[in-house]
């Protein structure tokens, strides 16, 4: 999992040793501080953190917005923003726990349904953005209240549940005592950064997130770049909902109400630049980790749960600043 | 009242498109965003009260729409006095919840009249878009996620501070004229047999504000000097121009505005509860979007900004009139919004092509 960057080679000149060696420290700085932060945690709960069901709830709940960070992280890649990932995601929950409950489908092909719905829905967001040359905010802004009308449509406020037992049975199972839903989403992590690091569509996109002009004059289609980078986000989105599905056991409309923040969370904080170019997955997961530990500070103090959108607030403006000053130090 | 600086947006990303430039590069009329909104509205208008004639109702649509649109109108012009510098603004709903919570603690707590708490919500909301202006200058940080922090931040702090002073999620408390700034309408209002126009008490405290942006962004010397900054803020800095000066100012004429905003949805709900602000983010972008103004900075339109907050609320009200639901309400919404961006694409491609360039 490591931290893929691409240096447009006219600015590579000058300072190309560098960059790697900082974006990895952004990466060790979060290992450091979730790692702190876990130890602290456990010592001051008195243990009660590593009893076996908890630990194993910290993971079951950290799938989702980790691959939901992932997902926003694909379109930031390429200087690009999907405000649609949070609704999407409750729109592919909704749509495969519906094809399960209406349409009798096995877990088997409504699974894989749900992913193509996001599949679909992140194809449409970057024709339309290479079609009109509308800015892509605006494009998902766009579609995601078309989004979130469809996903409010499938069942109205009602909820999904008792739909296939063995796989929700899947979705809260544990190998080796690590819940299977996080076992997903590190593979997913995995992918995506095999993606980005080794596939030259992959470094495509990120040539084009850093350079657009120098990666035409590269032969690069921009366009093909900004289309795979949605498509890519409304996949993950669409892995998000299906994680859902599988470890709630029953799913409404509001699913995804409260997940646009947190994807831009994690991999701002994971020092994802959102002018393009640059992706950490590494630094993406962890971050999406020292939030998780934020919410479960919270629930093991027994602290007001609003505390957590302010404390998380401060995160990332706190790693913003810490990176901004960094870059500052190296550019003197 | 398309304002916009004479210089054409340097390095501004691929993707960003030049609408609602048309009256500035001496691109043919029909190529004026304002006009295509003008039209889609007179036929929306048409169309909706050939369905329904009830649309038409004085007391029962277009009063309650003409409020609609004040606050529209105020959350799209808070969010244009930041795109006029290339920026985002976020945390547009979490402002207007901050400020609307100073203004009802002033009434709950300090017994103000009404007016003194307004002051206190538009010093509150200017105060915090000042902060959001300054962390940005002073660090360089991108906009978007400054503000993106801070509703994370506000969000938090809001509920806390309504929790631990209101008891609950609302203030209760009725200062005297808010009822009436609710209720009433100049018809209510008369002097011998003359009687105004029906229009509801809000209205002309959103026209002020219109006005005022209009007139700070076309004649004033700050409103020029921040579409400079937007429009190339290097070049601004060269020719003199205080651009972090400039940059807090203009967060802090979006803070402002979103308290307005707050307090006006406050006055047509009748409570100063957390839940202000919760829908302003999209209504923020849709308004100037539509009426033209770039994302990229450096011009801006404020009657765009009026008209496109008007369309939108005239589909909500007709939809909700032909009895859609809130969901499909909302996918039409957004599909008139894409449907409406690429008409506006496609006007100045042609408008391009026919040689209006000069």
């Amino acid at each position: 999992m490591t931290a893929p960057v691409l240096e447009p080679p006219a600015v590579t000149a000058g300072r190309r040793p560098r960059i790697p060696t900082t974006l990895h420290r952004t990466e060790v700085i979060l290992a450091v501080i979730s790692t702190v932060a876990f130890i602290a945690l456990a010592a001051t709960t008195g243990g009660n953190l590593l009893e076996e069901g908890t630990l194993r709830a910290v993971f079951q709940f950290l799938a989702v917005p980790m691959v939901i960070g992932l997902a926003q992280m694909s379109v930031l890649a390429v200087g690009q923003m999907n405000l649609s990932v949070g609704v999407l995601t409750g729109l592919c929950a909704m749509i495969s726990a519906s094809l399960m409950v209406d349409s009798g489908w096995p877990a088997g092909l409504a699974v894989p349904a749900g992913i193509a719905v996001g599949a679909l829905v992140g194809l449409i967001n970057g024709v339309l953005v290479v079609a009109t040359r509308i800015n892509g905010f605006i494009v998902t802004l766009a579609t995601m209240t078309i989004v979130d009308g469809v996903r409010f449509g499938v069942n109205g406020t009602a909820t999904y549940q008792g739909y296939s037992p063995g796989f929700v049975r899947l979705g809260r199972a544990s190998v080796l005592g690590i819940p299977v839903v996080f076992l997903a989403a590190v593979v997913v992590a995995l992918v995506v950064a095999g993606f980005f690091a080794r596939t030259t569509i992959g470094r495509q996109l990120l040539a084009s997130g850093g350079n657009p002009l120098a990666a035409r004059l590269s032969g690069i289609s921009n366009d093909r770049s900004i289309v795979v980078a949605h498509l890519l986000s409304g996949v993950l989105a669409g892995v998000a909902g299906v994680l859902i599905v599988a470890l709630s056991g029953s799913v409404n409309a509001s699913i995804g109400d409260d997940l646009l923040l947190p994807s831009f969370a994690a991999p701002i904080i994971g020092g994802v630049a959102l002018a393009g170019g640059v992706v950490s997955v590494l630094g993406t997961c962890l971050a999406a980790f020292i939030v998780r530990l934020v919410d479960v500070a919270q629930a093991q103090y027994g602290i007001n749960p609003r505390w957590v959108d302010l404390i998380v607030g401060a995160v990332v403006l706190g790693a913003v600043l810490l990176s901004q000053t960094r870059d500052r130090g190296r550019a003197r | 009242m398309t304002t916009s600086t004479e210089k054409e947006p340097v390095g501004a990303p691929e993707t960003e498109q030049p609408v609602g430039r048309a009256a500035a590069s001496g691109l043919p009329f029909w190529a004026d965003p304002r006009l295509g909104l003008l039209v889609v509205l007179a036929v929306l208008v048409a169309v909706f009260s050939g369905l329904r004639p009830a649309f038409l109702n004085v007391p029962l649509t277009l009063v309650p729409m003409q409020a609609d649109i004040s606050v529209f109108a105020v959350v799209g012009l808070a969010q244009l006095a930041v795109l006029s510098l290339g920026h985002m603004n976020v945390a547009v709903g979490r402002m207007a919840a901050v400020s609307a919570f100073a203004t009802g603690f002033a009434y709950d707590r300090l017994h103000v009249p009404l007016v003194v708490g307004l002051l206190v919500g538009l010093v509150v909301g200017a105060a915090v878009g000042a902060l959001a202006g300054w962390i940005i200058t002073s660090t360089g940080v991108n906009s978007f996620v400054v503000t993106l922090a801070l509703d994370f931040g506000l969000l938090g702090l809001v509920s806390l501070l309504y929790s631990r002073f209101s008891g609950g999620v609302a203030f209760s408390v009725r200062p005297a004229g808010l009822d009436a700034l609710r209720f009433d309408t100049f018809s209510d209002y008369c002097a011998g047999n003359i009687c105004g126009p029906p229009i509801p008490l809000v209205v002309p405290i959103a026209a002020i504000a219109v006005v005022g942006v209009g007139v700070l962004f076309r004649y004033s010397r700050i409103g020029r000097e921040i579409l400079m900054t937007g429009s190339n803020a290097k070049a601004a800095q060269l020719s003199g121009i205080p651009v972090s000066r400039r940059v807090i100012q203009a967060h802090a004429l979006s803070g402002l505005l979103c308290g307005l905003a707050g307090f006006l949805l406050a006055a047509n709900n009748g409570a100063f509860s957390a839940s202000v602000g919760e829908q302003f983010l999209l209504p923020s972008f849709l308004g100037p979007v539509l009426g033209g103004t770039l994302l990229a900075g450096g011009a801006v339109s404020v009657i765009g900004t009026v008209l496109g907050a008007t369309l939108t609320a005239v589909i909500q009200k007709g939809l909700n009139l032909l009895q859609f639901q809130v969901d499909e309400m909302r996918i039409y919404i957004g599909l008139v919004l894409l449907l409406a961006l690429s008409l506006d694409r496609l006007r100045h491609v042609l408008a391009e092509r026919r040689g209006g360039r000069p």
